[in-house]
């Protein structure tokens, strides 16, 4: 296992601290193609769109085209009437055995859980992750250090629940306040452990983690802590998971912030409120700077689940050049892909995790990610 | 971790060419002022030759992009003039590099030849025809030295211009190694089939003279692993270097030491171009079949 520290020469001021933004002014929520609707008409529900739920009540203002998932939909634009007008409560039970949580679960669209809740009948090890890949980011160890009660409390759950023998808290070993914070907190809890890793990219990884603390990742759940917190939210408070915490980071941010905001709010009025920029001429990307996806307007994206993080990073100007054939892009994969090769053939391949260390590597500035991992060409390959 | 560009990497290999340079001045410039040999200006000669290598770049890239780029033909040529032979004529390198460099170009569209190879033996080449050559400076023609191995180590053997400080060679190569993008198993395998040759070579016959080859551990750490001319799978570039190490040892038995890394370089890249162009063949075949 090759585990890399990134020497990213970029300079981020970053925040440990969690902004709410839970007023938006207006929030985009995506429907199917030829569905029509009167303009005016008032919305409290979300019936069109399943992966999200409507996260305020007002009218329906317009209509926009938003980029979800990498992919272009239309979407309504409902103006907030601040009257807070929302699908209730969840009526979920006290859950107290696993099949109860297994539903709740469900219930809830915790769907990668469910998964790994199925797929194995026995946890010896509860890891809760609070290990940020990227140094644009702190977001899960802020939020380990602002809800560490909630947390906690949730832990405490599932500890019942899965009958787990040892639950570690992990989190990267870097110089910063929140880890000393932190670990006076996890200190006086004897049933959780502690434990600080190298600062090494890929840990945020299952396998890669469970390699590198020497544990066996077949009986070992891997949760983040913002799963955690989402956990705590939708199974304990019984709350519509209709917000979420993102953060705003990058060096063309006078200061990285992270915020919790309601699902469906758009990044430009995310921006507008909380983005303080050095330079107007920026790049977007999406879910972090290796990991994540470039996007080129900010107009077209709307905070959903699946966005943790956007960076705005200021643009230099580094063409894209010919390959020289230095192979860097082979050594660093983690998943031993010939990187050159798919690049080549212009084909993708599916064992691709989308770490993005291929593209960071690479001198000639290829954009190898977006091919290597392109699920279209994938099946080319495969 | 640290990502670079083509630039930064040109650039750190360009000074690390520095002290090669600077040897070069001493060794083929210095000494002979100090026998008398040369007059003042001609103790510059390595350094002439890298401007002027530096010039057709500059003149290439006027001509073709309209703005200087720092890339990897830039150190290519760089790397030829310190190969160079101490008796190239200034005039005769300009004109050959004016030629070969958008020729050399313009090959290496149809196949990855490694570029300073070509153009060295195709100089080479030219300056064994037309005139009396030699690869030795006017000290070493003049005169009658008996070296220790400490000596040749130092750099005092017969080779090129600025490529014979076998010690300072072996001083960059662990640096090299710390990047990712130096294909470091390509010198290892390179130098150690060609000792390991010699020193069999030197048991069967008690000739020890090409032992010591200052141009092939040169070219062995900075020409070899050029990233354009060598393969990057880790199978591939020990297969790349035990071939070269083979072809050099026994061209330097056969023909010619000085040259034996260049030739043998030449060869397998041409080796490697055939090899990728027959298996194209065949796909082509097998898929019209």
């Amino acid at each position: 296992m090759n585990l890399y520290k990134i020497d990213d020469q970029r300079i981020i001021n970053l925040s440990n601290h969690i902004y709410d933004y839970l007023s938006p002014n207006k929030i985009y929520i995506p429907i199917k193609k030829r569905m029509t609707f009167k303009k005016n008409t008032y919305i409290y529900k979300n019936t069109y769109y399943d992966e999200y739920l409507t996260s305020i009540s007002g009218t329906i203002s317009g209509y926009k085209k938003i980029l979800l998932q990498k992919k272009y939909l239309p979407a309504l634009e409902i103006t907030n009437d601040f009257k807070e007008n929302m699908a209730s409560k969840l009526k979920t039970k006290k859950i107290t055995n696993r099949e109860e949580l297994i539903r709740a679960l469900k219930d809830n669209h915790f769907n990668s859980i469910v998964e790994k809740l199925l797929a194995q009948e026995h946890f010896t090890n509860l890891i809760i992750s609070s290990i940020d890949e990227e140094k644009y980011n702190v977001r899960e160890l802020t939020i380990l250090k602002e809800y560490y009660e909630e947390i906690i409390e949730t832990i405490e759950l599932l500890q019942k629940i899965l009958k787990v023998s040892s639950t570690l808290i992990v989190a990267k070993n870097t110089s910063s306040e929140s880890i000393k914070k932190v670990k006076s907190i996890l200190g006086t809890y004897p049933s959780i452990e502690f434990v600080l890793t190298a600062d090494k990219y890929l840990l945020s990884y299952p396998d890669f983690l469970c390699e590198y603390l020497n544990i066996f990742p077949n009986d070992t759940l891997i949760l983040k802590t913002s799963e955690v917190y989402d956990l705590y939210l939708a199974l304990i408070k019984k709350r519509c998971l209709d917000t979420l915490i993102v953060a705003l980071t990058g060096d063309a941010l006078k200061k990285s912030k992270i915020i919790r905001t309601k699902v469906g709010v758009s990044l430009e009025e995310l921006v507008n409120n909380y983005g303080e920029f050095i330079t107007n001429d920026y790049e977007i990307y999406l879910n972090g700077y290796l990991k994540g996806w470039k996007v080129n307007k900010i107009e077209d994206i709307i905070m959903t689940p699946d966005i943790d993080t956007v960076v705005f990073n200021v643009k230099k100007d580094v063409e894209e050049e010919k390959c020289i054939n230095c192979g860097a892009c082979l050594k660093v994969c983690p998943m031993h892909i010939n990187v050159k090769l798919c690049y080549l053939k212009n084909v993708g391949n599916s064992k691709c995790l989308g770490c993005g260390l291929c593209s960071y590597i690479c001198p000639a500035k290829l954009s190898l990610k977006e091919i290597v991992m392109s699920e279209e060409n994938a099946s080319k390959n495969d | 971790m640290q990502a670079k560009t083509i630039k930064n990497l040109v650039v750190t290999n360009l000074l690390i060419l520095i002290p090669f340079v600077l040897y070069g001045i001493f060794k083929n410039g210095y000494l002979l002022y100090e026998h008398h040999l040369i007059n003042f200006w001609l103790i510059f000669k390595p350094l002439y030759l890298v401007i002027i290598a530096f010039l057709v770049k500059l003149m290439g890239d006027l001509f073709s992009y309209h703005k200087f780029k720092i890339d990897y033909n830039l150190l290519c040529l760089i790397l030829v003039a310190l190969i160079m032979p101490y008796n190239i004529n200034l005039l005769v390198f300009f004109m050959s590099l004016i030629i070969l460099y958008p020729l050399s170009n313009l090959v290496n569209r149809y196949g990855n030849i490694n570029k300073v190879c070509l153009i060295y033996l195709v100089i080479i080449l030219i300056n064994s025809i037309f005139t009396n050559f030699t690869y030795e400076s006017l000290l070493e023609s003049s005169h009658t030295f008996s070296f220790t191995y400490f000596d040749l180590l130092l750099g005092r053997s017969v080779g090129g211009i600025s490529s014979t400080c076998i010690l300072a060679s072996l001083i960059i190569y662990p640096y090299l190694t710390f990047s990712i993008y130096y294909k470091k198993e390509i010198p290892l395998t390179i130098n150690i089939t060609y000792l390991g040759l010699m020193f069999i070579y030197y048991l069967v016959t008690q000739n020890s003279a090409s032992l010591l080859n200052s141009d092939l551990i040169f070219a062995s750490i900075l020409i070899c692993p050029l990233p354009e001319y060598s393969p990057t799978n880790r199978l591939g570039k020990i297969i790349y270097g035990v071939i070269i190490g083979f072809l050099a040892f026994l061209i330097a038995i056969f023909f010619n030491s000085t040259i034996s890394i260049y030739l043998a370089t030449l060869v397998t890249s041409l080796l490697l171009n055939f090899l990728i162009w027959g298996e194209n063949q065949h796909k082509k075949l097998a898929k019209r079949a």
